[in-house]
């Protein structure tokens, strides 16, 4: 071996990751032409590079096996004899770890008496013991899944925040022009609430004119002036830094009276956020990290939708990785494959009644559900969802163990009623884990097609398990493997292979090595035992033209039936529901969302469920509004930030606030007032609470006089929706359904319903929210303009000190 | 005080001119009368409109502003000084001091004349707001505003009835309502008859909604307001309420009083005088309203016992124009002597030892209360029924406050939780008056 050569390969490697770092540090010309500004990709093209320097860098200290540029190995190796003066560790790092791990813990390699941290792991078991840093990375996955799932998109530790401190009777006495800072002063007997609050450099605060009356309506006539920062503050005087543009409207606030100010902590107008903080404070890394992760959840999406996705980017950089660990994804991150592992071993492994050869048609349905799956993506219709790994996992989680965790921590009383939607997700899961029964791991091997994508990045691997000479046909390998991917004659199923390296640890002659692809050291013979495989693999030529041919049929009359008992989208009498707020136009929203469930996770009050068969198969499990269950947060923008595909944008809360998701409708026949029933203001009170101010009162069943002119006390006060206004949360829906339904039994059905469809809901693809409101207001003729007078064009008259004695008209 | 402070502030300005003299190529200067001074560039100057716009550098920024003259005390301007607004001691003070009267209750008194100068001179301005806010009316309104309606009850049309049924019920529109009010004004400056009537009614406007009661009074003045008719009882409020209670008993001399007078004299603690009024109307088919009212009046001076007979001859005649109504009069009589019942008997030191349950609306339903006395002492409040799905943090929140407070009367309702919120405190009264002894 040449490790000098090898080492100054690994050099060459890291300087190269350092420069992709550096360059996209920088924002290098070179980083924007090769990565076009996918910072996350360059940042994983250059850890991969690193990361390969390190392992070549090791490999170079490797010593007592045979010769490779690659090492990958972390199994942990079967107990064989040698002799005392032979290092029982080959690599660096075992033998580092080996001299700081006390004696009793490792085994005596001269004796072949097992050791502490050996005897451990064959009490948890073989697979453990084998290799056990796949054990505990698998663990962790499924932790870290389970902590995103339950934990940060678990809405109800979200509490809103109080007033918080103010300080009143400031004044304002000057400011400084050259800064743009004002300065306010005050006596020091006026009064602060809340306790203990020093007003310190740098603070946030906001500055409100105490004499405008609190609680007026719109932003317009806020009182709030702006926020500022404190520069500089003792008791009586204030030096504060506007935040946002001087305006000429921010000076009018302070120029124009002498009225008091008052200093608040938060804005007092300012609309609660606590659902939207509390999800951005959790969420360390993305809510939907497997989601994105997902590689067949992004692709498919991207094809049906034909627009790109953002997750693409996260979707490519874990096909690189698994370019060093070949389908390493399969073997340690998927947390549906760690589900089923424990399914296997608590329950399915132990039945094997069930049980079939390893050999079958079955062996390549993964292919032909990818295949047809990406067929169905051309023709727009996205089905990965259903078949997908993230999203079967996601869902099952979410229709199993949600309304466990929200019955027994908030009441069993508010978990929604299942639908048929929910039944069928929760037959496919156990579908999918009794497939355990035919043969461990079968859904994986087999049967999912996001794992069918690793397999066909196996194609670009660099590294692969390799069999030495040693082998001694003992079987053991074959036996443990939890893939099928060891042929019988255990040499490699490169495609199949996840990396676990169990068969590693349990090789009684150390002859399973996992080293760079080419390797071709002391590699035993091929076909010895013959497989009796071709060159495509077990079932070879017939299998691939029946199963591809059943592939584009299958996926072709897939798309065709979705379609074809689908959304109608032309039919504008079809059935549509009301979507998320911020949800592309509903044709692309079908061919983005990938029903994985994350957002009816993250939605406070479960305000979204699943879709049925409302819209055939094409809408399936796809979110929409259930407003007479509960009303959407105005404070909550959370099922666009965990949206993995883009179908729910992730829209800020100041824009969300303003999307219109759909239009309340009121039930003239039915609502109370206009019925003539009884008096009634609970969709206005409580839209008037949520800050939408959407719905006014009218005035109905008015009696008049002879001469027109209403009688006092007559008629009711009504509910009059402002459709410019209204964005459809549905919380006048759920208020009208709880009382006036459910408790008071007057009415059969909420008399305000919120409705989508065209001109009711506003769907952007690209482009802000607010904006559109701004447009369409201005589009509105403004009733000022057609009242009043026009105004006497009056001279506006250029300055000129020099020649004019009386500029300013004053007549003196 | 004043000059004081200016004297300062132009030091300071002084001090950043020195300090800096590459930015005072802008050498114009404004001042302001409250105090401020700022340096920039005059822009142009209209006369006609007694404005001037003024562009002004803030922190490195230009800013395009434009200064109403009567904002503004004097201006250099190429090197001389013009004094536009003469500082008085009180200049800039007038317009917020005259709002802060006008709106506080009983702490003035002034004399006949002094409440009609008052009138004069400042319920005749046009407030600060008219001119910026934007009328948003819809377009199909009549503003001919007719004094007869033909057929049916039309908002979209008719501007009485888009007052009464949009503008009073909806806070957002009161201000643009006033000022579509002021544009009919502007319309039907040749016909008296309808004038006087958009006058009643801008007085009337300014009455209730705004509760800026010289301008009101203004208004209803020039209208002439009778006091047959309820504009007539604002009028006489309008006086009481700015300081002068003989005006208002002069306005209330007449044979025909609105029975809104018996509220007004029961404001003005004139019990028995109210007292008389409801008599008289007592007799008539507007019973109710009188009874109502006096039962208010009553209740207002802390006669509790006899505000509830008054309360309960409402329900005890039983009788009105139709069946809305006697639900309407019965249900504000019925929850009148609920309130007085419930705030004197639900005090815990009257509050016999036990276990009180009792249930009010929530948001999703009916919300029940448990709360248990020993001792004069509130125990425990727990919130033994719910269907709450929304808004939960109440659920805890509120019981604890009431707890801590041994009371409910100064609990915040949970922010963002209100409704919840109120109706455990309702549901707490009620529970605890069950047990008053």
């Amino acid at each position: 071996m040449q490790p000098i050569r090898y080492r100054v390969l690994a050099i060459a490697f890291a300087v190269t990751g350092i420069t992709c770092v550096v360059a996209a540090a920088t924002q290098h010309e070179i980083y924007r032409w090769i990565f076009h500004d996918q910072f996350a990709l360059a940042l994983t093209i250059a850890g991969m590079m690193l990361a390969y320097s390190m392992m070549l860098w090791l490999t170079t200290f490797d010593r007592g096996r045979t010769g490779a540029v690659t090492r990958l190995d972390w199994f942990f190796p079967a107990l064989k004899r040698r002799s005392v003066h032979e290092s029982p560790s080959y690599s660096l790092a075992g033998r580092w770890l080996r001299s700081i791990i006390p004696a009793s813990f490792q085994s005596n390699h001269a004796t072949k008496k097992r050791g502490l941290f050996r005897k451990t792991l064959r009490s948890l078991g073989i697979s453990w013991l084998a290799s056990p840093v796949r054990r505990v990375v698998q663990g962790t996955c499924l932790a870290i899944f389970l902590t995103l799932f339950l934990i940060v998109c678990w809405p109800y530790n979200a509490s809103p925040v109080g007033p918080g401190n103010a300080s009143l009777g400031w004044s304002f006495e000057t400011l400084d022009q050259q800064s743009g800072e004002f300065i306010l002063g005050r006596a020091p007997s006026a009064t602060s609430t809340g306790s203990g609050w020093s007003l310190t450099t740098g603070d946030t605060l906001f500055v409100v004119e105490e004499r405008i009356v609190q609680g007026t309506q719109d932003a317009e006539t806020s009182a709030t002036i702006g926020d500022f920062m404190v520069v500089k503050s003792d008791a009586r005087q204030i030096r504060l830094a506007p935040r946002q543009d001087i305006t000429p409207a921010l000076l009018d606030s302070f120029l124009d009276q002498a009225g008091s100010f008052s200093l608040h902590e938060c804005d007092p107008a300012g609309w609660p956020r606590h659902y939207a903080d509390n999800l951005a404070r959790k969420e360390i890394i993305p809510a939907e990290t497997f989601l994105m992760i997902d590689p067949l959840v992004s692709l498919s999406t991207a094809i049906a939708s034909r627009s790109w996705i953002g997750s693409l980017v996260s979707a490519a950089a874990i096909l690189i990785v698994c370019v060093l660990i070949p389908r390493g994804f399969c073997g340690y991150l998927c947390p549906l494959g760690t589900t089923i592992d424990l399914f296997d071993w608590a329950i399915a492994g132990r039945i094997k009644t069930f049980r079939v050869p390893d050999d079958g048609w079955w062996v390549h349905i993964k292919y032909y559900l990818l295949a047809g799956t990406l067929v169905a993506a051309v023709c727009g219709v996205l089905v990965s969802g259903f078949f997908s790994a993230i999203p079967v996992i996601t869902r099952a989680m979410l229709f199993l163990v949600e309304p466990l965790q929200n019955g027994a921590t908030r009441g069993w009383h508010l978990n929604p009623s299942f639908g048929v939607g929910h039944i069928v997700s929760i037959a496919m899961f156990f579908a999918v884990l009794c497939l355990g029964f035919f043969r461990p791991r079968f859904w994986c091997k087999y049967v999912c097609p996001s794992g069918a994508m690793f397999s066909l990045g196996n194609l670009f691997r660099i590294t692969e398990r390799k069999v030495e000479s040693s082998c001694i046909h003992c079987n053991k390998c074959v036996e443990i493997c939890p893939f099928d991917a060891i042929k019988p004659d255990f040499t490699t199923r490169t495609t199949d292979c996840t990396m676990c390296q169990s068969c590693g640890g349990v090789c009684p002659t150390h002859a399973i090595k996992f080293v760079e692809r080419w390797n071709i050291v002391e590699l035993k013979l091929e076909n010895d035992p013959p497989t009796k495989e071709t060159a495509l693999g077990r079932r070879g030529f017939l299998s691939l033209a029946a199963g591809g041919t059943a592939t584009v049929v299958g996926g072709l009359s897939m798309a065709g039936a979705t379609k074809a008992l689908g959304a109608k989208l032309d039919d504008p009498n079809s059935y549509r529901p009301v979507r998320p707020p911020g949800s592309v136009p509903e044709k692309e929203f079908l061919e983005m969302c990938i029903r994985c469930g994350e957002c009816f996770k993250v939605c406070p009050n479960n305000v979204l469920q699943p879709e049925g068969f409302q819209q055939g198969l094409e809408g399936l499990w796809t979110p929409m509004v259930q407003a007479d269950w509960a009303g959407c947060e105005s404070s909550c923008n959370s099922c666009g930030q965990v949206c993995p595909t883009g179908a729910i944008r992730p829209l800020a809360l100041e824009e969300k606030r303003v999307a219109r998701m759909g239009l309340a409708i009121v039930n003239e026949s039915t609502c109370l007032p206009f019925a003539a029933a009884q008096a009634c203001d609970l969709c206005v009170k409580e839209c008037d609470a949520a800050g939408y101010h959407a719905i006014e009162f009218t005035q109905v069943g008015t009696e008049v006089d002879a001469n027109g002119i209403p009688i006092e006390g007559t008629g009711y006060l009504a509910p009059f929706v402002l459709e410019d206004q209204c964005v459809g949360c549905g919380l006048c829906q759920t208020r009208c359904y709880a009382i006036n339904v459910k408790e008071e039994r007057l009415l059969f059905e909420s008399a305000i319903i919120v409705k989508a469809g065209e001109g009711r809901e506003d769907r952007l693809m690209v482009g802000s929210y607010i904006e559109l409101r701004n447009q369409k207001r201005t589009q509105r003729p403004l009733m000022q303009e057609q009242v009043a007078p026009v105004p006497s064009p009056t001279r506006t008259v250029e300055p000129q000190a020099s020649t004019d004695d009386d500029p300013f008209g004053l007549g003196n | 005080m004043l000059s004081m402070k200016s004297v300062g502030v132009a030091l300071v300005c002084f001090g950043i001119l020195q300090l800096h003299p590459t930015n005072s190529n802008a050498e114009d200067q404004v001042e302001l009368l409250n105090g401020t001074r700022l340096s920039g560039q005059m822009i142009g100057i209209r006369k006609d409109d007694r404005e001037f716009d003024f562009e002004s550098s803030f922190g490195g920024k230009l800013v395009k502003q434009t200064y109403a003259y009567d904002k503004i005390h004097a201006v250099t301007f190429g090197g001389k000084r013009f004094v536009i607004t003469p500082m008085t001691e009180s200049a800039p003070m007038a317009a917020p001091m005259a709002n802060a009267e006008a709106t506080t209750h009983h702490t003035t008194q002034r004399t006949k004349a002094e409440v009609l100068q008052f009138i004069e001179d400042f319920g005749s301005t046009e407030p600060d707001w008219l001119a910026s806010t934007q009328m948003n009316h819809p377009e199909t309104l009549d503003l001919e505003w007719p004094l007869k309606t033909e057929g049916k009850w039309d908002e979209s049309t008719n501007v009485g009835q888009y007052i009464w049924g949009r503008v009073s019920p909806n806070e957002a529109r009161w201000k643009p309502g006033i000022k579509l009010v002021y544009e009919c004004m502007k319309r039907h400056q040749q016909n008296r008859t309808l004038l006087v009537r958009d006058m009643e009614k801008l007085g009337d406007m300014y009455f209730t909604l705004l509760q800026d009661y010289p301008r009101a009074a203004y208004w209803l003045q020039k209208a002439d307001a009778s006091v047959s008719k309820e504009t007539g009882i604002f009028l006489a409020e309008c006086y009481w309420r700015l300081g002068n209670k003989e005006l208002a008993f002069a306005k209330l001399q007449g044979n025909l009083l609105h029975f809104n007078a018996i509220k007004l004299y029961g404001d003005m603690d004139e019990i028995e005088m109210a007292m008389n009024v409801a008599n008289v109307y007592a007799k008539t088919p507007l019973f109710n309203e009188a009874c109502l009212k006096a039962g208010d009046a009553l209740r207002g001076a802390g006669r509790l016992d006899e505000a509830i007979t008054f309360y309960e001859q409402v329900l005890d005649r039983n009788e009105a124009r139709n069946k809305e109504y006697l639900t309407r009069y019965k249900g504000l009589a019925q929850g009148a002597i609920d309130a007085i019942k419930l705030f004197d008997k639900a005090d815990v030191s009257r509050v016999a030892d036990g276990t009180y349950t009792s249930s009010t609306m929530g948001y999703n339903g009916q919300v029940e209360v448990t709360v248990k006395v020993a001792g004069s002492q509130i125990k425990n409040v727990t919130v033994s029924k719910h269907q709450e799905k929304q808004f939960y943090a109440a659920l805890t929140d509120t019981p604890k406050q009431i707890l801590d407070k041994q009371g409910f009367q100064d609990v915040d309702g949970t922010s963002g939780a209100t409704i919840t919120s109120q109706a455990i405190i309702n549901s707490t009264a009620r529970a605890l008056a069950q047990g008053a002894k």
